[in-house]
């Protein structure tokens, strides 16, 4: 097979590639989706001081940084051995949970929502925020317009700056919060449980109650029996900040469940040699190519990933909404049988975003947030240290090892869409093979629900902005076996 | 009078910049009454067109940004650079401490002989940029304020004093006095001081006053215990194309 040729792609500049490869009946071959990814980072950080990690990690991507400042941060705590303070935890953490909440909104109202809300075969000018406006009417434009506004106040206030944060450090925070902003935020809270229930009942009432919507959740073509991973506390409910990583089996039984500083003795990573992506996979299990089931290392590590590892939701709104998506989905809504379908991913996205609305009203309104003990000054020699967090497209870890003076010796960062990298490939090749066949004409609508199998994964490598309001950019080729461009497609590049 | 063209266009960034243009959420909706915005992707497919302003952001690292940028300048009359990217190189010239084969075999594997590449530059260094919005990401307040002042065909004023001042201005407790190191004392202004405000130290990611004397703030790192290897490494976080006189410091 043809080697095939990537675009000079810098850090997060370009788009996302598929090549698909049909044989000559027309059928298709093979499929490789790629995405610009610079891995020099982990080579960067060499020779800096750990202590500025938290700060030059969230530089990697301007749509998420909350989750590299928070991973890096927890991984400088363990470099220094401190425990921070459970004030700094829970400033952390309620940081963490406003932005989750306002990142799975824009995912859900402006990129993989339009999808539903909108129709997969609609035109492409109305595939996206606007066109869910028109669809759910203008106040829900005004709604989530005004979710976005009050999370960025708070991520400012909270964070130091609404991009590229800075108040984490070892040992805790920078900064506290005041008993007046805890007032307003409180206000704010609520509000964002509204939100919430409000984006519930619009995946109700336009997906789950239009049956071609939910036979499409449900279709083979958009399935893949895998492993899933998501973090879990103690009791093995989701939690974005801190626990264990779990993993479960196609079947739903635990896999395993490992800390942070267990994480190489559970997952390898596998180059291809047409591509420079990494793939993680299970290493007990080991890489057997791309393929799912119970006998290859894949995982998955999305939204529904995190709901099928775990237990349920620690809160009241979320663990309903939790159980009726199990109810409709396999019929036992306990949780214990995973969910297969791709798609889903979308309503469990709603669902975690339930979860953090909460979550963060729980932290507001806990005493211990506007207390002043907010950082220890680390003192220890440090050495080496993992920090995990769940940012929204999948398991985050950042691992440092450094000398006695805190240099960086050694980074290695294993980002959230990477875990996926695997899943997506073999997700995008199910969705070409059921669609694109012999005779059949490469149209918009085609192209779009090839794109639906990624688009559910959320993959950031800057899309999301390039995509607002617009659509992510993407090249479709589709090759013979000789790598010779048959068809071609491009949007937004 | 036609509205101004004005026109947006990326290179290697980490997108945070257009984020935090989002975020001017109403002003910015008063504003695009008053122009005519073309945004990047759909300015790419047209060419011919010319701009009355174009807003760039994003470093320069590949030999077709060289290409590109040089076609953006000749078609606009004003070109701003956005962000530190753009400016002074941003967190993407890291990337030029080294060895550029090696990155190259990272990113590229076997394929690297296929991608020329060039260390990362800022915008300024391949072309004239008439103004520049600094900070990471770039401030939202001076984007603003630039770009009103040429809408009424005003000179934008320009900051050229140290972010300690702004510190001083709004009694921020002194992140020196608290044992940290900090850049302020050297890095331009404009940020409202925003790390110190926030209990951190400034990491100078506005890049520096014209005038910064580049020894005494080695001399000022010294005092904080940074051995000189060390405080060049600070300094030149987000500055590629400032202090150029410390290239090479081992
Ligand atoms: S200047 Fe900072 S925020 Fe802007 S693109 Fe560069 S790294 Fe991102
Ligand atoms: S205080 Fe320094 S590092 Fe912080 S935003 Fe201002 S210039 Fe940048």
């Amino acid at each position: 097979m043809q080697r095939i040729k990537i675009d000079p792609v810098t850090r997060l500049e370009g788009h996302g590639k598929i090549d698909i490869f049909v044989d000559d009946e027309g059928n298709v071959a093979n499929c490789y989706f790629l995405v610009p990814e610079l891995r020099g980072f982990e080579k960067f950080a060499q020779g800096r001081p750990v202590e500025e990690m938290p700060r030059i990690t969230t530089r990697i991507c301007g749509v998420c940084p909350e989750a590299h400042h928070m991973a890096a941060a927890k991984a400088c705590d363990e470099v220094y051995d401190v425990q921070i303070p459970s004030t700094a935890k829970k400033l952390r953490e309620l940081l963490y949970s406003i932005f989750f909440t306002a990142d799975h909104t824009v995912h859900f109202y402006a990129l993989g929502g339009p999808d539903f809300v909108v129709g997969p075969d609609a035109p492409k000018e109305m595939r996206n925020l606007i066109g869910v406006v028109k669809t759910v009417g203008l106040e829900a434009g005004k709604k989530v317009i005004k979710l976005r506004a009050l999370a960025q106040e708070m991520i400012q206030t909270l964070g130091g700056k609404k991009i590229h944060q800075v108040t984490s450090l070892p040992g805790g925070v920078s900064k506290g919060l005041k008993e007046e902003e805890r007032k307003k935020f409180a206000e704010y809270g609520k509000y964002f449980i509204e939100f919430g229930l409000f984006t519930l009942q619009i995946f109700e009432d336009i997906v789950l109650k239009n049956s071609t919507y939910v036979d499409l959740i449900l279709s083979d073509t958009y399935t893949h029996k895998t492993y899933y991973m998501g973090m879990v506390d103690d009791n093995n409910k989701v939690n974005f900040y801190e626990g264990k990583v779990r993993v479960v089996d196609p079947e739903g039984y635990e896999f395993c469940k490992y800390s942070p500083g267990e994480y190489t003795e559970h997952i390898s990573e596998h180059i291809e040699p047409w591509n420079y992506l990494k793939y993680p996979f299970l290493k007990k299990i080991g890489w057997k190519g791309f393929v799912d089931g119970k006998d290859s290392g894949i995982y998955r590590a999305t939204p529904l990933s995190r709901l099928n590892a775990s237990d349920g939701m620690n809160t009241p709104l979320a663990q309903e909404a939790y159980e009726k998506f199990y109810d409709t989905l396999t019929g036992d809504r306990s949780g214990s049988i995973p969910v297969h379908h791709t798609l889903a991913t979308h309503w469990a996205r709603v669902i975690e975003l339930m979860y953090s609305a909460e979550r963060m009203n729980e932290l507001l309104n806990d005493e211990e947030i506007t207390s002043d003990n907010i950082r220890v000054i680390p003192e220890k020699t440090p050495s080496e240290g993992i920090g995990i967090v769940e940012a929204p497209r999948g398991t985050l870890t950042h691992h440092y090892i450094t000398d006695e003076n805190g240099i960086v010796r050694q980074a290695n960062l294993i980002v959230g869409t990477t875990n996926n990298h695997a899943a997506i490939s073999m997700s995008i090749k199910k969705a070409a093979q059921g669609l694109i066949k012999k005779g059949v004409e490469i149209t918009d609508g085609l192209l779009n629900k090839v794109e639906m199998a990624f688009r559910a994964y959320d993959p950031c490598f800057g899309c999301a902005t390039h995509t607002l309001p617009g659509q992510m950019p993407i090249e479709l080729n589709i090759r013979n076996l000789k790598g010779e461009i048959i068809n071609s497609r491009k949007r937004n590049i | 009078m036609s509205k101004p063209k004005v026109a947006f266009f990326d290179f290697a960034s980490c997108e945070g910049c257009q984020l935090n243009k989002l975020n001017l959420e109403n002003s910015l909706l008063s504003i695009l009454e008053l122009v005519d915005i073309v945004e990047f992707r759909e300015a790419m497919d047209d060419r011919a067109d010319e701009y009355d302003i174009a807003f760039v952001e994003g470093s320069i690292s590949t030999p077709t940004c060289v290409e590109r940028i040089h076609d953006i300048r000749r078609r606009s009359k004003i070109l701003v650079a956005l962000g530190a990217c753009a400016v002074q190189g941003g967190i993407n010239a890291l990337r030029n401490s080294q060895p550029a084969e090696w990155v190259k075999e990272v990113v590229y594997g076997d394929d690297k002989y296929l991608f020329p590449s060039i260390p990362v530059q800022p915008v300024s260094a391949v072309v004239k940029v008439d103004y520049e919005v600094r900070g990471c990401p770039m401030s939202t307040p001076e984007f603003l304020h630039i770009l009103k002042s040429l809408i009424l065909g005003r000179k934008p004023e320009i900051f050229d004093h140290a972010v300690c001042v702004e510190c001083k201005s709004s009694e921020n407790e002194c992140v020196l006095e608290t044992g940290m190191f900090c850049l302020g004392p050297v890095t331009r202004a404009g940020c409202g001081a925003v790390c110190p405000e926030n209990g951190q130290y400034c990491s100078g990611c506005r890049g520096y006053v014209s005038n910064i004397n580049t020894d005494g703030a080695l001399e000022m790192l010294a005092e904080n215990g940074l051995s000189r290897l060390e405080a060049v490494k600070r300094l030149r976080l987000f500055c590629s194309s400032e202090l150029v006189e410390l290239d090479g410091v081992k």
